[in-house]
């Protein structure tokens, strides 16, 4: 509660910051605007009393009072809303957004990004990170609420100091239609794993990739049918919710309104066939709706607030995240200009958090400098993870990995990775040109054309890049107004990327030809051993092969078999033939359907 | 606006229900009076009460007006209460109405090509699309809009009469600049709009660049690459495309609002003075004063809201797509035929598989050059099980695309024993897609039940028998044994107790669902591709069961990893729009042609390193 004050305190002066000016101009307006209704009765009854006694300069002070307080609850109000809305709005897309995005990339592991409990709370600040820096402005909220009640409630004991009851009766229909609010709060989140099912059906009924399988199965039918019971069971939740909701509320205020009736009828026979008669009750009338009116909003507010609350927490927790994570940072040491032992995995476990299996298992090897080294195993057998651990995108709960002699957590993380390069089996589709989707994969070399060109020639991408419409300035993707590509040239872009460093220590390639035609794996297979031989001299570059179709790998320097998380063999591809074990068997199993 | 969307809007209050509706539109018209009625209610007492001035002491002829002020007030609550649940349901019926609308559109064309179509997934998205920005709005925000629109006019017509009980041009002094007041506020909200949808295309790459920040596949390369600091750079740059006119457009918007402040400020002052100069004139009581002082501001507060213009303006996109959409996918939708006959004799299995035949099939895609199939001539025996191979792009999955009627051909025809599987007479795709069944690459993951993932393999009631076959006989039993609900968990993590299954575990469930569909009478069972990503052992696994749970049925399988194509009875490979070759794998190995050469370089892998490779084979052109 503390820690979110301080966010919204925060929130408030980046504002103020950003835009003194517009933010002073909106709070101005908010401020004028609390007091408007008072005003307005207090000018309606200088008029009407004013006409009685034939007053004509109350009329005029009455009237032109009266009209400005109107004209600033309807025009002025809204100013000082869309200027909120517009500094909130910029603060956060050019601040508060940006910095999110840095605190998420800053981190460097990535357990975050696939933890989904953390990836939640990330979703959530992504998706409505404008309530951080509306927060600040929400508590000014409340307390214009306090301001707006109390110079209404003091107008009115202007009339009868016994209108002063009404705030007593008006707590009533507050507390209730706060307990409303939570309850329609409640029943939207009972009803989201309705809505969300029927979201996915609906999203499967208009795909033309799964209404392949819909025709063909006779399922649409059924698909509609669950689509109906999924929305119909998230409507009964929410319109019953909506209906006990405003039962309640129609409870509190008719208890208000009773009261405010019996202010009246008392404040009429006050003031029955007194001179003043008309002037009081126009007030009275036109203050009281205005009661209402506020109390609405401020438990509208309140409950908005209640949101703004979560998603201030999960952006203090990813703040706190990014912050420890960067302060456990190592001595920083700059990586080898050039390989001369090699990596040395040494004794090395690793479980990712929130399971119990170890992924890998006290895993020993060693990866000689100049070497191809293949890494096979089946699914979960640790083959990514080994990966990921080379990568720093984890860290190992115990033992090391060296790289001649030096622990990967004492080297720089930023540098280490500039000496690395890798093309992943889930790599990213950047929406993007062909130039800009091959350079992310050496920032530094992004503005450089030739050494795109390059990247691509080496990828053996060059061929289908030339074909396309307008070369390497095509856009992919037709979202963006620009072309699909099949899944063979989406992996030689991927590969193009890793190959724009030219002179990495390490090199992964992850799982590369998963679904490509004999020849295209062939290509891009080759494509991959080139460049492994081509880096390995200079810099006695490392090139990591994973893979589970041993086809690919039987030419590796060295060949690390892994089954649940274990390393369990190790060699060449003929002395692991030869010993007649895991990897022989599994060799054996694909190699008879060809032989 | 134009007036067809208005009444495209309006026409989809049938979809609340008649009582809903009247309910609602009764309370939204009472409401809209309301302000007139207490303004009149108000002068009432205040009338009565200097009566009582005249005849102090008796307080019986203030009762009546109290009580219709008291009434006014009570009325207002009761329908307050009233209108959020009415609306609420109102709403969720349209909305619900409208997506359930779309999904049968989007599944009611017989053939997958218009579906397929760019134009047709950008209207789907438009009419599916949930609001995120503030200028989306759901249809039926549109329709309650415009429903409270016309209604909103009518409480209009009643404070004018408010008005005009102290003189007719009362409402033109104040009317007149409220419309002009409204009109400002329409000229420049379209003003903005246009400003911001301008803008739209950087505003989505602005959307997935954040998207790709958080994303767990990107965030590898993100950090091996070292790419964060140019995402946000180029993230911002779309940021500031899109918004910076935007902002500008703020701030002039926010100099230009002096004109509507005099244009409410002057008048309603005027009115006033004019009315209380009445009063001590003569020429008006104070009730009248009283009526119009509560009544006129009123007239602003209508007008000036631009909440219903926006909720129309926003929903119109919706609805307009919404017809192009029907018309598109309308004129392809065949109405189902009336009888599909019995599900062919479930459970047993016994009728014998078709003779299929493709009889020189052209097919192209629309905007293609060149058709992908060039007069193919195939004939699929009853019973048989046959491969067909072929490079990326050949051609492979077009193919059973026309096998499944997803497509027409373009000229040529595909039949099953003799007729045409679009003939309607013979009942259409849909009734020969009952005798087929096809295990597609991208297969749906349905976040139901894992009994439904399986049992939405084949139209009609669950046959339990044949659920219990599938099950057993696809090796997914012990699957099931292992999830925390059995059968009828969820499979997806985003249903509760519901699992996320691992890429094996989906290939047994998939293969049930194959096995279902051949147990509920499919006598063709298609595979395409079925085993790319897959290891060693599940591939083997897989082609174990398959061939134990054919049950007799025609199996076509699609592949290109040839290892796995070795055991067909027959290959044909496609090439060039038409059936290259065909035989056996020894009478095509034989032969010596491309089938030959292809399944060469995948043998060479385990016959030499790749090390060796590299210097030699040059093969004549496979790799082009």
């Amino acid at each position: 509660m503390i820690a979110d004050l301080a966010v919204r305190r925060e929130s408030f002066l980046r504002c103020w910051r950003h835009s003194p000016g517009l933010t002073l101009l909106s709070l101005c307006c908010i401020a004028l605007n609390s007091v408007s209704f008072a005003v307005v009765g207090l000018g309606l009854r200088a008029v009407v009393d004013g006409s009685i006694r034939a007053d004509f300069s109350a009329i005029v002070v009455g009237a032109a009072g009266a009209a400005a307080a109107y004209t600033i609850d309807l025009v002025v109000g809204q100013i000082g809303f869309e200027l909120r809305t517009h500094v909130v709005g910029r603060v956060t897309l050019t601040e508060v957004q940006p910095e999110v995005m840095r605190a998420t990339m800053g981190v460097d592991t990535i357990e975050h990004l696939e933890r989904s409990d953390y990836l939640d709370r990330i979703g959530v600040v992504r998706a409505e990170v404008w309530r951080v820096v509306d927060s600040g402005w929400a508590a000014i909220e409340a307390f214009v609420f306090v301001v707006r009640l109390g110079a209404a409630l003091a107008v009115l004991a202007t009339v009868s100091p016994l209108l002063l009851g009404l705030l007593v009766v008006a707590v009533v229909p507050l507390l209730l239609e706060w307990h409303g609010g939570r309850r329609m709060r409640d029943a939207e989140a009972a009803a989201a794993e309705d809505r969300r099912l029927e979201r996915h059906l609906l999203a499967l009924a208009i795909d033309p990739g799964a209404g392949k399988e819909l025709r063909v199965a006779g399922a649409a039918d059924r698909l509609l049918r669950r689509q109906r019971q999924a929305w119909e069971s998230a409507a009964t939740t929410v319109v019953r919710a909506r209906l006990v909701a405003s039962l309640w509320s129609a409870l509190g205020w008719s208890i208000f309104a009773l009261g405010f009736i019996g202010g009246l009828v008392l404040l009429v026979r006050q003031t029955a066939g007194s001179p003043a008669a008309g002037g009081d009750l126009v007030l009275a009338i036109t203050v009281g709706a205005q009661l209402r009116f506020a109390v609405e909003q401020a438990v509208e507010r309140s409950i908005d607030a209640g949101g703004a609350a979560l998603v201030l927490a999960p952006y203090r927790w990813l703040r706190e995240y990014h912050a420890g994570t960067a302060a456990r940072g190592g001595p920083g040491l700059a990586p080898p200009a050039r390989l001369t032992d090699g990596i040395v995995l040494d004794d090395v476990s690793f479980t990712y958090p929130g399971t119990d299996r170890l992924a890998v298992d006290r895993l020993s090897a060693r990866l000689p400098a100049g070497a191809i080294v293949a890494v096979v195993g089946e699914y979960g057998s640790g083959k990514s993870t080994l990966v990921k651990l080379l990568a720093k995108l984890y860290r190992p709960d115990s033992g090391a990995v060296r790289v001649d002699g030096t622990d990967l957590a004492d080297l720089d993380t930023a540098a280490w990775r500039a000496a690395m390069s890798a093309a992943f089996q889930d790599f990213g589709r950047y929406r993007t040109t062909v130039a800009e989707g091959v350079g992310l994969g050496d920032p530094a070399g992004m503005d450089s054309a030739e050494r795109i060109r390059a990247a691509i020639r080496t990828a053996g991408a060059e061929e289908f890049v030339d074909r396309l419409p307008q070369g390497t300035d095509t856009m992919l993707s037709t979202q963006f107004g620009g072309v699909e590509l099949s899944e063979g040239q989406w992996q030689k872009v991927a590969l193009a990327r890793a190959c724009m460093r030219a002179q990495p220590l390490l090199f992964v390639l992850d799982e590369p030809t998963a679904s490509l035609d004999a020849p295209s794996e062939r290509a891009i297979f080759e494509a991959y051993m080139t460049r492994a031989r081509a880096i390995r001299g200079g810099t006695g570059a490392i090139t990591v092969v994973v893979s589970h179709r041993f086809s690919t790998v039987a030419g590796a320097d060295l060949i690390l078999v892994l089954e649940a998380g274990r390393l369990v063999e190790s060699g060449t591809h003929a002395s692991l033939l030869a010993r007649a074990g895991r990897y022989a068997a599994l060799y054996d199993l694909q190699a008879k359907a060809y032989a | 606006m134009r007036v067809r969307v208005r009444l495209l809007l309006l026409r989809r209050l049938a979809d609340a229900g008649l009582p809903v509706v009247a309910a609602l539109a009764t309370t939204l018209l009472v409401q809209a009076l309301l302000p007139a009625a207490t303004a009149v209610a108000t002068a009432a007492v205040v009338s009565a009460m200097r009566r009582e001035g005249e005849d102090p002491g008796a307080l019986s002829h203030l009762a009546t007006p109290l009580a219709l002020l008291g009434a006014a007030l009570l009325v207002n609550v009761a329908l307050k209460a009233l209108l959020r649940p009415l609306a609420t349901l109102t709403k969720i019926r349209i909305d619900g109405a409208h997506r359930l609308r779309v999904a049968r559109l989007a599944m009611g064309a017989g053939t997958i090509d218009t579906l397929e179509q760019p134009r047709t997934q950008d209207l789907l998205r438009q009419v599916t699309r949930e609001p995120s920005v503030w200028l989306e709005k759901s249809i039926s925000d549109g329709v309650l809009g415009q429903l409270r629109t016309v209604v909103q006019y009518l409480g209009l017509a009643a404070t004018a009469a408010v008005l005009a009980s102290f003189a007719w041009w009362l409402v033109l002094v104040l009317g007149v600049p409220a419309v002009a007041v409204r009109l400002l506020a329409i000229r420049r909200w379209r003003r903005h709009f246009r400003i911001w949808s301008a803008g739209l295309p950087d505003h989505r790459s602005a959307g997935y660049w954040t998207e790709v920040s958080t994303a767990p596949a990107e965030g590898k390369e993100v950090r091996v690459f070292g790419f964060a600091d140019w995402l946000v750079g180029r993230q911002q740059r779309h940021v500031r495309t899109h918004l910076g006119p935007v902002w500008a457009d703020d701030r002039r918007a926010g100099l230009g609002q002096w004109l509507p402040t005099v244009l409410m400020f002057v008048p309603l002052a005027a009115v006033y003075v004019i009315v209380a100069r009445g009063v001590v004139n003569g020429a008006a009581t104070v009730a009248t004063e009283v009526a119009i002082l509560t009544a006129a501001w009123s007239v602003y507060a209508t007008l000036i809201s631009l909440d219903d213009v926006v909720n129309v303006a926003g929903a119109a996109p919706v609805v307009e797509a919404y017809e192009e959409l029907a018309e598109r996918l309308g004129a392809v939708s065949r109405p189902a035929p009336a009888v599909l006959g019995p599900p062919v004799a479930a459970s047993t299995g016994a009728t014998a598989p078709p003779v299929l035949r493709f009889e020189k099939v052209v097919f192209r895609y629309p905007g293609a050059d060149r058709p992908v199939l060039d007069g193919l001539d195939l004939e699929i025996r009853p019973g048989e099980w046959l491969a067909v191979v072929g490079l990326n792009g050949a051609g492979k999955s077009t193919l059973v695309k026309l096998l499944a009627g997803l497509y027409r051909p373009v000229a040529g025809r595909v039949t099953a024993d003799g007729v045409d599987i679009h003939d309607p007479v013979a009942g259409g795709p849909a009734a020969w897609r009952r005798r087929l069944t096809v295990v597609f690459q991208d297969f749906v993951r349905y976040q139901l039940a894992a009994v439904d993932n399986v049992t939405f393999g084949a139209p009609g009631p669950v046959d339990a028998v044949a659920l219990e076959k599938a099950v057993t006989r696809s090796g997914l039993a012990p699957v099931l044994e292992r999830l925390p609900r059995g059968a009828d968990t969820p499979l997806s993590r985003t249903r509760s107790g519901g699992v996320d299954l691992s890429g094996g575990q989906w290939q047994h469930v998939i293969l049930a669902r194959a096995c279902y569909a051949v147990h509920t009478g499919a006598r063709v069972l298609v595979l395409d591709e079925p085993t790319a990503h897959l290891d060693v052992r599940t591939e083997s696994e897989v082609f174990d069961r398959l061939s134990g749970t054919r049950n007799g049925a025609t199996t076509v399988l699609i592949s290109h990893r040839l290892s796995t194509v070795r055991g067909a009875d027959r290959i044909v490979l496609l090439a060039d729009g038409v059936i290259a070759e065909s035989g056996t794998h020894e009478e095509l190995t034989a032969a010596g042609g491309r089938y030959a050469r292809l399944f060469k370089i995948q043998a060479d892998r385990f016959v030499q390193g790749y090390d060796d490779r590299l210097e030699g084979s040059t093969l004549d052109g496979e790799s082009r």
